[in-house]
């Protein structure tokens, strides 16, 4: 009796695991097609088969991708204007939400309003304003008109995930500093600072991926080939090299492969970033 | 009164940075998106002042209305097929034991890939000639059913919002997991007790607390479905024969595609507009709490 109830349960859930593993790899297998031909020859790409072994791997297209698409000067500009905008974001935010969470002042009321409605206001809505801007002040064209708008638009859920932390967290440490004479600023960068290091790690994670892969903004703001970021790597292979098919393929793959390698290292810390400004609301 | 002074110029060095950024980077393009709006800017210059723009869209562009019921169909289309989906998987592999990580983190590679790959990934998948679609029903001996998934107006829109579905799944997947690890294991052994099943537990105990995300989560899939615009952009531009507009491809395609750049800013107001509407009439829809626990 024991034994058969326990079969049952063992039968159940592998029933479970192969149903949800069947819906998976279908909602997987573009990416498996896209990897597969990455590597076949842009000749193979007309017949009929659904996947094809490679004979012999064109790991050429690689290479192609490589310099066609510019991947290692375009990826350096992603880099640094993630950077930036990480560093910026956490610091800046994390001043902010201090205030708004900690200090009992009448500008609170407001402060918070605006960052709410910031929260609300699309992106996209700024980039033809941004664009006649950028022009008048000569920024267009350059780091910062990447830099600037994408930091303003990770304030307001860097802000509402930080408040959420600094509301959770005791105020004795802070109470015992003011005591010993440190400075509002001091609680902040030498108090607040080193405790909210997790909470720190998700707005990264989290302003690290917008910033990563925005590309509207970049191709509207961007000419100069010294500032053009990643996506522009791809967006070669769409005009210029379009029926370089391959290399196209294994441009995508090389600029998708980063992402999947780091989320695997890093799978909790992501989820934790992912989740936190929104279960919380 | 020394130590107070100081106090209030450390909570102004405070904000500053944060204030600085939201005025200059949001309020100020706002407010030079509204003023523009009014005008006939052609990109150099322009010589009108008057409400023409708005007239214009409110009256006799029907384009722009196709646009936003094009935003307002994906966000049904989130709220209807893809949370659904995403709520019962989500269920699904919180019993799947040793299996339970790995899935969660397979079903969130999807999202976790830049959106102009992935966009540009359903582009060749949606090819006429090479796609893998069009390949895999001549494989299973439905040719005929082969389309030009993008290049038809009928069905344009329906392959994008298939493809923003499946872009955005491993999220919405992953929001309702985290809710649910969220609930007290203590509920689901105190249910058990009580005689209930895993059926039983799910329906009367995981999705009555799984409320207040659920009703988060639907705000904001049908703000994700104003706001949608990379997607588009890189699939179609808003094509053929804007069949597949958004409020922001087609304010792109207005100022930068036709030149009309102060056209493109009232749609940009009106975009701004529009999201707020939606998100307070969407909050206060959804405003009945359930217990706290």
């Amino acid at each position: 009796m024991v034994a058969s109830m326990f079969n049952a349960g063992v039968l159940r859930r592998t029933i479970l695991v192969l149903g949800l593993l069947i819906i998976v790899v279908l909602q997987l297998f573009p990416l498996v097609w896209l990897v597969n031909f990455s590597l076949l020859k842009s000749g193979d790409f007309f017949g009929s088969d659904v996947l094809k072994w490679p004979n012999p791997f064109q790991w050429v297209n690689y290479k192609n991708a490589f310099t066609l698409g510019h991947v290692p000067a375009y990826l350096l500009n992603s880099a640094i204007v993630a950077a930036i905008v990480i560093v910026v974001t956490v610091i800046v935010s994390l001043m902010l939400s201090y205030v708004i969470a900690r200090i009992q002042w009448k500008g609170n009321v407001v402060l918070s309003g605006l960052v709410m409605v910031c929260l609300i206001v699309p992106i996209y809505s700024t980039l033809l304003p941004n664009f006649f801007i950028f022009q008048k002040i000569n920024l267009i064209d350059n780091y910062l008109s990447l830099i600037l708008p994408n930091i303003a638009f990770l304030i307001p859920i860097s802000v509402f995930i930080f408040i959420g932390f600094l509301q959770t967290t005791p105020r004795a440490i802070e109470e015992a500093a003011v005591i010993d004479g440190l400075s509002l600023l001091g609680i902040v960068f030498r108090i607040i600072m080193p405790i909210s290091k997790p909470v720190i790690a998700s707005v990264g994670v989290l302003a690290f991926l917008n910033t990563w892969n925005e590309f509207i903004m970049a191709i509207t703001y961007i000419s100069s080939d010294k500032y053009k970021t990643l996506p522009f790597s791809l967006i070669q292979f769409t005009g210029q090299y379009a029926s370089n098919y391959g290399a196209q393929f294994a441009v995508m793959t090389l600029i998708a492969l980063p992402s999947v390698v780091l989320y695997m290292l890093f799978t909790d810390q992501i989820t934790n970033s992912l989740t936190a400004g929104a279960v919380k609301g | 009164m020394n130590k107070l002074w100081m106090e209030k110029r450390n909570i102004a060095v405070l904000i500053a940075p944060g204030l600085l950024f939201i005025i200059g980077m949001v309020l100020l393009p706002t407010a030079v998106a509204l003023y523009l709006s009014f005008t006939n800017y052609d990109g150099v210059d322009y010589n009108l002042f008057n409400l023409s723009n708005y007239k214009e869209i409110f009256l006799h562009d029907s384009i722009f209305w196709d646009a936003l019921r094009n935003s307002i169909l994906l966000g049904i289309a989130f709220v209807v097929l893809q949370h659904p989906i995403a709520v019962l998987m989500a269920i699904l592999t919180t019993h799947a034991g040793k299996w339970e990580r790995p899935l969660r983190i397979l079903i969130f590679i999807p999202s976790i890939i830049s959106t102009f790959v992935t966009s540009q990934m359903w582009v060749s998948l949606l090819n006429v000639q090479f796609g893998l679609l069009n390949r895999m029903l001549t494989a299973v001996g439905l040719s005929s059913w082969k389309q030009d998934w993008l290049g038809n107006p009928d069905i344009a829109i329906y392959s994008i919002i298939f493809v923003a579905m499946w872009q955005g799944f491993g999220y919405a997947y992953l929001l309702y997991y985290a809710g649910i690890k969220g609930i007290p294991s203590e509920l689901y052994e105190a249910a058990i007790v009580d005689g209930a099943n895993k059926w039983r537990y799910g329906r009367s105990i995981i999705l009555p607390l799984l409320m207040p995300v659920i009703r988060i989560n639907f705000v904001l899939a049908i703000v994700a479905g104003f706001k949608q615009m990379e997607t588009v952009f890189l699939m179609t531009g808003g094509g053929p024969s804007n069949s597949t507009q958004f409020l922001g491809t087609y304010l792109y395609s207005r100022a930068f595609r036709d030149g009309l750049f102060g056209y493109g800013n009232a749609i940009s107001i009106l975009f701004i507009v529009f999201c707020l509407v939606v998100t307070l009439i969407m909050n206060r829809l959804l405003k009945k709490d359930v217990g706290e626990f």
